[in-house]
């Protein structure tokens, strides 16, 4: 094959700087591709990759004014770009209108755009019973379609990715890699990842970057991959071997036993605008178990926990064993910015102990116990949002944890997290849970269920319609809904 | 905000968005300018009723709107009728004093407030962000890239909503609601705003990329989804409207209700 015909594009000796930081994100760093390529581009968080992307599409420094100097930066004509958020994408409230807002920008007549808006519909497998539709009445997975739909209204002939699936549940990231698939076949595809399972089949060249935002490695997929292989644990890259990687790591598998009663649930129902949103027949949870709430979209997960929370009109039986719940019961949000309340880690993790007017000198202990313990001795004066990703997720726990709770719930605590945070917290989940801590969590990650979860509850449609026992017994019953007999499970 | 509307396929709805901005807002004008207190009470009646039979608000928000509008008219006209100038005293004690003139006047004034939020409701209530921000673009020729980014704003406005939501319930977990007291308070407000503030602007910011990053452009020509054009209930919508206010007038002249035909007049 001859390099030479093909149309390439990328830049050389790219230097770029953030305004006030004292060293350069790139220094001379060169990368070009050509038509048709494929490129998957990996590294640690923060290493840069995100905004090399954007310098490749010209949107550094068109739209985003960074400064930065480069000896040749070659920007394709026609290119897409697919974000991470997927709410922050989309200017317009309905579906048709925002990717009519794309043919508009490109000066189509108007008699051709609804044909072509279902034509870009239906190339992403978006199917809507009306095109009409809210956008913010589609679940996450779908959205990212969605964008990919607006873009592909482009005619890209490179599509730029920037971790589209970061923000989606296992499912919505299987289907969007499967249209990414479909689509990218002629086209140049530059993708940057953390989840790499469904990538790996269709890409063909593989970037590594280090922490300092350099190219060390630069390859065909299998080569690359295999030589490096150990690098991508190092990054938190999501790979097909990771799970099993983890598990040689960790050795003790703690002891089933559970201790007493905790929580009572007895014709439990979450009510939200006056209507039954979650109802459960007859729950009791036991002190040490760790609990892991799955379910589809929708299903009345998070529902649960934040009746069970009191966060939400409830009715029925809730009873907990101790005489104040809310010095026992912590809570972790999916988003851990929502709940902070500081303006600086130590402070952060001192709230709660000094709205119980406990004694300065026990607070002081306490605090720095807990960012010994979550590895945020360095971050101690930040303001919380200045952390990263992983550092918020550890804080936000951690400010839960201080106040030593029986029971700690957590809303998709891995969320978004990469693989190497997501370990780090797992292990802290199994250490609490070992000193007595009852966990209830809601996921989406299997691996989490099946190798730490005592107990499945599987929740559908506001219904608890499953409750597993993992590991010892393997004892599955089934709630009979709707059926005349009904069990459930005794411990 | 779907929920709250009922049927949009009625004759306001389908009227020409900056026919309508243009007109009500010119409404404003007029009703700054009459100082007659028959011509504010028949034109307030007229326009409650016209609110009733065009708003597209359902019944229950609408019975509140109202309830709560007239609350806030009242407050400000009493302001006027307590503490007013005129001859003729009806009561007195101490700071408060009330006269025929200054209760005339107070009236004026709270039926202005009232008749201007009921015709401020019955733009909002009839007309949906998109076309009326294609309206303005396509007929009063307003710069695409403000029309673009309010409707973008539009789009936050949810979201920012279901955010509160999650912040309240995020403090309720911290502990923060158990604190009482004014210090409390100003510290609950601070992080509500802190939070929503970077949240924003955040998004805003991204929101801004990727719709460069999709080629929209200030300058450029562009083709319309939608196009916004006249049609007969435009006309329509004239008429309603002038009736409605001539009504007013009319009314006035035939059936003064009160004495005070110019409440500035001592």
């Amino acid at each position: 094959m001859s390099l030479n015909d093909r149309e390439s594009w990328g830049v050389t000796n790219l230097r770029l700087a953030f305004p006030k930081k004292k060293s350069m994100l790139f220094k001379d760093l060169s990368l070009d591709y050509q038509k048709g390529e494929k490129i998957l581009l990996l590294g640690p968080s923060g290493c840069g990759k995100s905004t090399l992307l954007q310098v490749l599409s010209g949107l550094v420094p068109d739209s985003v004014e960074l400064p930065m100097r480069a000896d040749r930066h070659a920007v394709p004509d026609n290119w897409g770009f697919i974000f991470q958020d997927p709410d922050t994408q989309f200017c317009m409230p309905y579906v048709d209108e925002e990717i009519a807002f794309v043919l508009e920008n490109r000066s189509i007549s108007r008699n051709r755009m609804s044909q072509l808006i279902h034509h870009y519909l239906d190339m992403v497998d978006l199917k809507l019973e009306n095109s009409h539709q809210l956008i913010r009445t589609l679940s996450g997975g779908m959205k990212q379609r969605l964008a990919i739909a607006s873009v592909l209204a482009l005619e890209p002939d490179v599509l730029f990715l920037d971790e589209p699936t970061a923000l989606l549940d296992p499912r919505g990231t299987v289907q969007l890699w499967q249209t990414v698939r479909r689509i990218g076949n002629d086209r140049t595809l530059i993708i940057v990842e953390h989840k790499i399972d469904h990538v790996l089949d269709f890409i063909d060249r593989v970037v590594l970057f280090n922490h300092k935002g350099e190219i060390f490695a630069d390859g065909p997929k299998v080569t690359t991959l295999a030589r490096y292989r150990e690098k991508l644990d190092d990054f938190g890259i999501w790979h097909p071997g990771v799970w099993k990687g983890y598990e040689e790591k960790q050795l003790d598998k703690s002891d089933d036993t559970f201790g007493e009663l905790i929580l009572e649930l007895n014709h439990f129902e979450v009510l939200h605008q006056k209507r039954v949103k979650l109802f459960i027949e007859e729950l009791m949870i036991h002190r040490g178990e760790w609990i892991a709430i799955i379910g589809e979209n929708g299903a009345g997960k998070s529902t649960m926990i934040e009746g069970i929370m009191g966060l939400l009109h409830t009715k029925g039986k809730l009873s907990w064993t101790f005489p104040h719940p809310e010095d026992h019961v912590q809570f972790v949000f999916q988003n851990p910015e929502y709940q902070f309340v500081t303006d600086s880690v130590e402070d952060e993790l001192a709230f709660s102990l000094r709205i119980k007017k406990m004694n300065e000198d026990e607070i002081a202990r306490r605090v720095d116990q807990s960012l010994e313990r979550y590895a945020l001795k360095e971050q101690r004066l930040q303001h919380p949002f200045q952390l990263s990703i992983g550092q918020k997720r550890r804080l936000s726990v951690a400010s839960a944890m201080i106040n030593h709770p029986d029971v700690l719930i957590l809303d998709e605590p891995t969320f978004g997290q990469d693989a190497r945070n997501t370990f780090a917290l797992l292990d802290l989940f199994q250490q609490l849970r070992q000193e007595g801590t009852t966990i209830i969590m809601v996921t989406h990650e299997m691996e989490i269920v099946s190798r730490f979860a005592t107990r499945t509850l599987t929740i559908d449609q506001g219904r608890l319609v499953k409750d597993t026992l993992n590991e010892s017994s393997k004892e599955e019953k089934r709630f009979g809904y709707g059926f005349d007999e009904h069990e459930h499970v005794i411990f | 905000m779907d929920t709250v509307l009922t049927n949009t396929n009625t004759l306001f709805f389908k009227i020409n968005p900056s026919l309508k901005f243009i007109l009500i807002s010119s409404l404003f004008i007029v009703y700054l300018f009459v100082q007659n207190l028959n011509t504010m009470i028949w034109a307030s009646l007229f326009f409650l009723i016209l609110y009733y039979f065009v708003s597209g608000l359902s019944g229950k928000w609408s019975f509140w709107f109202v309830l709560i509008t007239l609350i806030v008219s009242l407050f400000s006209a009493s302001a006027m009728i307590l503490f007013g100038k005129g001859s003729h005293i009806i009561y007195h004690q101490s700071l408060i004093l009330i006269t025929q003139e200054s209760l005339a006047r107070g009236v004026l004034l709270g039926l202005r407030t009232f008749t201007f939020s009921l015709i401020g409701m019955i733009f909002a209530t009839t007309t949906l962000p998109v076309p009326f921000f294609y309206s303005l673009m396509q007929q009063l020729k307003v710069p695409v890239r403000y029309a673009y980014g309010c409707l973008a704003a539009f789009r936050m406005i949810p979201i920012m909503a279901e955010e509160f939501m999650h912040i309240r319930q995020a403090m309720r977990v911290r502990g923060m609601t158990r604190q009482k007291g004014v210090k409390a308070f100003c510290e609950r407000m601070t992080r509500y705003t802190i939070t929503m503030l970077a949240q924003s602007i955040r998004r805003a910011q991204r929101t801004a990329i990727a719709m460069e990053a999709k080629r929209f452009s200030m300058t450029e020509k562009r083709t319309y989804f939608y196009e916004i054009g006249w049609s007969r209930n435009d006309v329509y919508f004239v008429i309603i409207l002038l009736l409605t206010v001539a009504l007013g007038f009319v009314f006035s002249s035939y059936f003064p209700l009160t004495p005070y035909t110019n409440v500035l007049d001592q």
